[in-house]
């Protein structure tokens, strides 16, 4: 059994005196692609910033790579956090970015490279490398506020990747895109996954989005972990019924799945 | 903003050559805070600083100080204020910034009033004061113009040491946080430099002129290079031909200079926005 690369333990988030997030023991193993479900205000981007230490009012035990999150400074945290790819839900919209899709995907490398120095020969490279790997070479030069949401989705997961994260948290990758777009997002999770020795933790709404590399899916319910297990034994329609509301329906087919109305199912 | 001293048809180069040395840098380093200062659509800032500044000059006044020692109490309270936004983070707080700039603008625009008010009760005049923060350009002789370019020369060097961090809190202050940059240590620190570079520039050329070439060279620049590096080299470029070309279209057609440096920035945004259109940008 791998060593985990993130556990939690007895971990409670609140807003104010609400509580939005209780989960008494999740474990993630390194080289685990998990897909976290739920519906809108479930806890699944809670849990997701409370992994890599950017949210707040957490009490429990939250461990990353083997190092507790309480316990730590900031100067160790941000260490941390460069051993961690996050893709935030929402894209940064702001026309005025005036930034370069190449100068975006290079801010991965800015922490690694520290205080003071500027980046490299190697981290342009690693730059490069990731432009061209996600097919965003023609794009490289064009400013980050002029390219499509799909594009702009790239981009972020390649400043992500450029970080040669350990861990690779991804917050709705595929949001307000078309679904050509969200299959191309789905082959590049799956892609990166299957290369290198990455845990890959995949919060999303649509089943679609899951790869077929995530093989483990935890479903949230009101900050609470109501079901965790394989795509197959854990999306049901009964439980997808219940956690997304009724008239709903569930596929399975070649590690992909997908929610359908029931009439369709039945027909 | 005052009109010129006097008429001139034809340039005293001694006299005005601190004048355009001061437009150059006026406009230049302003120019450069621009990118950042649109970029993370936060033009309030100078207002906000400036109010904190008057607020620093008055409590000084109050104390005592006068003449070019108030200038120390004025950078104190554009600096502290200058703090206090870098620490406040947006996210944590759940506040958008333009709000914290707005909640720090009312209490030091309260506090100035209060300490203007103060002066007038204990029989002080608030002369120093309003000079010390709303100069002319006409005005400005090279003790002026050495103060800028020592706040200028710290500014650009701040921004080429920390130009890879500062691209990371331009595009997210949140983003870059996450990629385990220090954000908040780097943000406040270059919104310390950026206050005392206004106050500096304030008590030179002015408020008004300040509050144009903090935005509009940015402004223009978008419209025509993509990139922070060419960005930043461009609005420093075209707030440096406001600042002084301004200051030169002003002695020559015998206009006030702060107006038409200012229109002249305008100009030069309607300019680059009609390029753009024409490029099919």
């Amino acid at each position: 059994m791998n060593k985990a690369a993130i556990h939690v333990r007895n971990l409670s988030v609140r807003a104010g005196r609400r509580s939005i997030l209780s989960v008494s023991d999740l474990s993630i193993e390194q080289n685990e692609c998990v897909g976290i479900l739920g519906a809108n205000g479930s806890g699944k981007s809670t849990l997701l910033r409370t992994c890599n230490g950017m949210q707040h009012h957490v009490t429990g035990r939250v461990s990353v790579l083997g190092l507790q999150l309480a316990s730590m400074s900031f100067r160790r945290l941000a260490a941390l956090r460069r051993a961690i790819g996050y893709v935030p839900q929402l894209l940064p919209a702001r026309g005025e970015i005036p930034l370069t899709l190449r100068e975006v995907i290079a801010i991965g490398r800015t922490g690694m490279a520290g205080l003071l120095r500027p980046l490299g020969r190697e981290d342009w490279h690693r730059v490069d490398q990731w432009i061209d790997r996600l097919g965003l070479s023609s794009l490289a030069g064009q400013g980050y506020g002029t390219v499509s949401g799909g594009e702009q989705r790239k981009t972020l997961i390649a400043k992500a990747m450029v970080q040669e994260p350990r861990i690779l948290l991804l917050d709705e990758p595929t949001a307000n895109l078309d679904p050509g777009w969200r299959e191309r997002i789905v082959e590049i999770i799956q892609s990166l996954h299957a290369t290198g020795s990455l845990t890959v933790v995949l919060v999303c709404h649509e089943l679609e989005v899951l790869p077929p590399c995530c093989r483990r899916v935890v479903i949230l319910d009101q900050g609470e972990v109501v079901a965790d297990g394989s795509p197959e034994l854990v999306l049901t329609g009964s439980r997808i019924e219940s956690v997304y509301g009724p008239g709903l329906s569930v596929w399975h087919q070649g590690g992909r799945h997908v929610v359908v109305p029931a009439e369709v199912s039945r027909a | 903003m005052s009109s010129c001293p006097r008429r001139f048809p034809v340039l005293d180069l001694a006299f005005f050559a601190p004048v355009m040395a001061g437009g150059l840098l006026a406009g230049g380093s302003s120019g450069l805070l621009s990118v950042y200062i649109v970029g993370m659509r936060i033009p309030f800032l100078g207002v906000c600083v400036s109010h904190a500044a008057l607020a620093g000059a008055v409590f000084g006044a109050l104390a005592g100080l006068e003449g070019q020692m108030l200038l120390w109490p004025t950078l104190v309270g554009a600096m502290v204020t200058a703090i206090l936004l870098g620490l406040a983070n947006p996210h944590r707080i759940n506040m958008d910034a333009n709000v914290v700039l707005g909640l720090l603008f009312s209490v030091t625009m309260g506090l100035a009033f209060l300490g203007i008010g103060m002066l007038a009760v204990v029989g002080k005049s608030d002369n120093d004061v309003r000079s010390l923060l709303w100069g002319s350009l006409n005005y400005c002789r090279w003790a002026d113009v050495v103060l800028m370019l020592a706040a200028s020369a710290a500014m650009l060097a701040f921004v080429l040491l920390f130009h890879k961090e500062m691209r990371a809190i331009l595009f997210s202050r949140q983003d870059a946080a996450a990629a385990g940059i220090h954000a908040t240590a780097v943000w406040t620190g270059f919104l310390v430099l950026t206050a005392v570079l206004m106050t500096v520039n304030f008590q030179t050329v002015g408020g008004l002129m300040i509050y144009s070439l903090i935005t509009n060279p940015a402004a223009a620049a978008f419209q025509l290079v993509k990139g922070s590096g060419r960005a930043m080299a461009l609005a420093s470029l075209l707030g440096a031909v406001s600042g002084l070309g301004g200051f030169l279209l002003s002695a020559v057609t015998d206009l006030p200079s702060g107006a038409v440096i200012v229109l002249m920035s305008s100009f030069l945004v309607a300019v680059a926005v009609l390029w753009a259109r024409l490029r099919g940008g």
